[in-house]
C-alpha cells in the first residue's frame, strides 16, 4: 500500500512566532483511517492546513497524492484542494443557500453539467441520511445536521483523502458518535481519512491508528495492532 | 477520424458548459440584487444620475443642432458680378446657376435695380443724383438647396466665387457660424463631462463591489477552501457590476425620457411663436444602444478593477 500523506521531518512556525511543530514526521496509507490528538495548542490544526496548503512547511518536506507540496504554485492550489474533502469544526456551510446548493457548489466550481450535479448532490446527501432537507436552509438544522451537510459537500466529488478539523467539536456525544460512524463508512469504501479530534472517549473504542502531538511534537504513535487488542494507552 | 471527432465533442461540452455556468451565474447575481432591492435602487439610482447628465446634455445639443441646421435653409449667398459682365450675360448665369445642384433658387438683380433698391432703403436718394455713374455691382442672390450640410453649402459658395464673371461672393451668415462654433465647444464639453462622470460611475460600482466582498467574506474563504478558483469567485462579482450598469442605464434613460417630455410643451410653443414646426426629438436608438453600453462595460470595469484588488488578499489562514 503507497502513502497518501507523507511528513517528512516537518516544522512550521507562524509569522513572528516559535515554532508550532518540529521534526513531524508520520505518514497515512491510502485507504487508512488515522485520528490526530493532542491538547488544545499542540498542533493538529495546523498539520492539516499543511495538507490542505493552507499554510506552507517552514522546514521539511510534505508529500500528498505523491506530490511534494512545495512545488504546488499558488494559482494551483485551487486545482490541489479540489482532491480533497475538507471538514470543519464550524461546519463552514454557505448559510443563505438551501443544503442543496452547498452539497452543489463543489461540482459546480469543477464545471459538472446540471444533470450530473442533481444526480451526485442527491447520492451524498442519502449517504449522510439527509435525502429529505434538501430544500433548507442550514441554519434550521441542527448542529449535527449540519455537519452531515458539511460531510456531504467535502464527499460530493468522491475525493480519495477527507481530512476533518475536530468534526465533533460543536456537537453532543450522540451526534459525535453518529458523525464519526459516517467518516468509518466512507473509510470502508477505500477513502483515506484523517481526523483531528480531542474527543478521546469517543474514538477510545474505534479500531484506527492514532499519532498524539505534544506541543507540536509527536510523542506517541499507537498502531494498530495495539488499538485492536483494546488496549489504549490514556486511563 | 475519431480522434478528431472526440477532440471536437470535448470542446462542444467544455463551450456549453461554460454557457450554462455563465447564465447561472447571470440569475444568481440578478437573484441576489433583488434580494436587497433598496440598496440596489440606490445604487442604480447614483449611477442613472451620472449617466443621465452627459446623455440629457447630448440630446439637447442634438436638437439645438437641428434648430440652427432648419435656420440654414433661410441663409443666402450673394455674387457680386464684375462691372464687365453685361446684364444679358448675368441673366444667362442667374439661369445656369439654377440648373446646378444645391442650388434652390437664384435671382439676378440688375445695377440700375440694385441703385432702386438702394435708394428706396437708405433714404439717401437725392444724395446718389451727385454721383455720375451707378457705383453699384449687379448681384445674383443663390439660395442653397435644404438638406446640406454646412460643408457642402460653404464648398457650393467657394466654387462660385471662382467663376470669372464673379468678383466677389458673400455668404450672409456669420452668426450660423458662430453658433456653430459654439456648438461645437459644447459638444467637447460634453465629451469631457462623460469622461469625468464615467470615472464616477466606475467608482460608484468599484466601492458599492468592495462593500459586497467585505460583507461576503467569510464565503469567499469557504470558496477558497473547497478549492474554488479565483476566475470562479470573481464571476458573481463581475456580473453584479454589469447588473448596476444596466438597471442605471434604465434610471438615466428614464431620466432623459422623463427630462424631454417635460420640454416639450413648452418647446412646441416657443416653436409656434416663431412659426416653426421645429419639435423636440428624443435620444436615437443608437444613443440608447450607447448609454447601455456605456453602463454595462462600466459596470463591469468598475467590478473588475475592485475583486482584482481584494480577491487576492482574502485567503484561509
Ligand atoms: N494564524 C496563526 N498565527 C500565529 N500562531 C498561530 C496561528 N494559528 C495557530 N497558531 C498557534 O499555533 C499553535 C498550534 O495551533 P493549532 O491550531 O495547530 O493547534 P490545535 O492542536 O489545532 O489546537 P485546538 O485543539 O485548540 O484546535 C498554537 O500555539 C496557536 O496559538
Ligand atoms: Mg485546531
Amino acid at each position: 500500500m503507497t502513502d497518501i500523506i507523507q511528513f517528512h521531518d516537518v516544522s512550521h512556525r507562524y509569522e513572528g512566532g516559535h515554532d508550532v511543530l518540529s521534526h513531524v514526521s508520520f505518514s497515512v496509507k491510502q485507504g487508512e483511517m488515522v485520528f490526530l490528538t493532542g491538547a488544545s495548542g499542540a498542533g493538529k490544526s495546523t498539520i492539516l492546513r499543511l495538507v490542505a496548503l493552507i499554510a506552507r512547511a517552514t522546514r521539511g518536506q510534505v508529500h500528498v497524492h505523491g506530490q511534494t507540496l512545495a512545488s504546488v504554485k499558488p494559482r494551483h492550489i485551487p486545482a490541489y484542494r479540489q482532491r480533497l474533502g475538507l471538514v470543519f469544526q464550524d461546519f463552514n456551510l454557505l448559510n443563505d443557500r438551501t443544503v442543496f446548493d452547498n452539497v452543489a457548489l463543489p461540482l459546480i466550481i469543477r464545471g459538472h453539467s446540471h444533470r450530473d450535479v442533481g444526480r451526485q448532490v442527491r447520492a451524498a446527501l442519502d449517504q449522510v441520511d439527509l435525502l429529505n432537507k434538501e430544500k433548507v436552509y442550514p441554519l434550521t438544522l441542527s448542529g449535527g445536521e449540519q455537519q452531515r451537510v458539511g460531510i456531504a459537500r467535502a464527499v460530493v466529488t468522491k475525493p480519495d483523502l477527507i481530512l476533518a478539523d475536530e468534526p465533533t467539536g460543536n456537537l453532543d456525544p450522540e451526534m459525535a458518535h453518529e458523525v464519526m460512524r459516517i467518516f468509518e463508512r466512507f473509510n470502508q469504501v477505500g477513502v483515506s481519512v484523517l481526523v483531528a479530534t480531542h474527543a478521546i472517549d469517543l474514538i477510545k473504542a474505534m479500531p484506527h491508528r492514532m499519532i498524539h502531538l505534544e506541543h507540536g511534537r509527536i510523542s506517541m504513535k499507537v498502531p494498530l495492532s495495539v488499538r485492536h487488542a483494546g488496549d489504549f494507552p490514556y486511563a | 477520424m475519431p480522434r478528431a471527432a472526440a477532440s471536437s465533442d470535448r470542446r462542444q461540452t467544455f463551450f456549453s458548459r461554460l454557457l450554462e455556468e455563465h447564465a447561472r451565474v447571470f440569475f444568481f447575481s440578478l437573484g441576489k440584487l433583488w434580494q436587497n432591492p433598496a440598496g440596489t435602487l440606490l445604487t442604480a439610482l447614483v449611477i442613472g444620475i451620472t449617466l443621465a447628465l452627459p446623455a440629457g446634455l447630448h440630446a439637447l445639443i442634438n436638437n439645438v443642432d437641428k434648430l440652427s441646421y432648419s435656420w440654414e435653409g433661410a441663409a443666402q449667398s450673394s455674387l457680386f458680378l464684375k462691372d464687365s459682365v453685361s446684364a444679358e450675360r448675368g441673366k444667362d448665369l442667374a439661369r445656369e446657376l439654377n440648373a446646378r445642384p444645391g442650388v434652390a433658387r437664384t435671382t439676378y438683380i440688375s445695377r440700375d435695380q440694385a441703385l432702386a433698391e438702394f435708394r428706396k432703403l437708405s433714404g439717401f436718394g437725392e444724395a446718389l443724383d451727385i454721383l455720375d455713374n451707378n457705383p453699384l455691382p449687379a448681384v445674383i442672390t443663390v439660395t442653397p438647396m435644404h438638406k446640406q450640410s454646412r460643408d457642402e453649402i460653404n464648398a457650393l459658395v467657394t466654387d462660385l466665387s471662382n467663376l470669372p464673371e464673379v468678383d466677389m461672393a458673400k455668404l450672409d451668415q456669420k452668426w450660423l457660424e458662430r453658433l456653430y462654433g459654439i456648438i461645437d465647444l459644447l459638444q467637447r464639453g460634453v465629451m469631457v463631462i462623460a469622461v469625468l462622470l464615467s470615472l464616477a460611475v466606475i467608482v460608484t460600482v468599484a466601492n458599492t463591489i468592495r462593500l459586497d466582498i467585505q460583507a461576503r467574506r467569510e464565503e469567499i474563504i469557504v470558496m477558497k477552501l473547497i478549492g474554488a478558483p479565483n476566475s470562479f469567485i470573481r464571476r458573481p462579482f463581475l456580473y453584479t457590476g454589469l447588473w448596476y450598469g444596466f438597471t442605471g442605464s434604465v434610471v438615466a434613460l428614464i431620466f432623459v425620457g422623463v427630462g424631454m417630455a417635460a420640454l416639450t410643451g413648452p418647446v412646441q410653443n416657443l416653436a409656434g411663436l416663431y412659426e416653426s414646426n421645429f419639435s423636440l426629438s428624443g435620444l436615437s436608438f443608437f444613443a440608447v444602444l450607447q448609454v447601455f453600453g456605456a453602463g454595462i462595460v462600466l459596470g463591469w470595469l468598475g467590478a473588475f478593477l475592485t475583486v482584482s484588488r481584494h480577491l487576492s488578499k482574502i485567503e484561509p489562514h
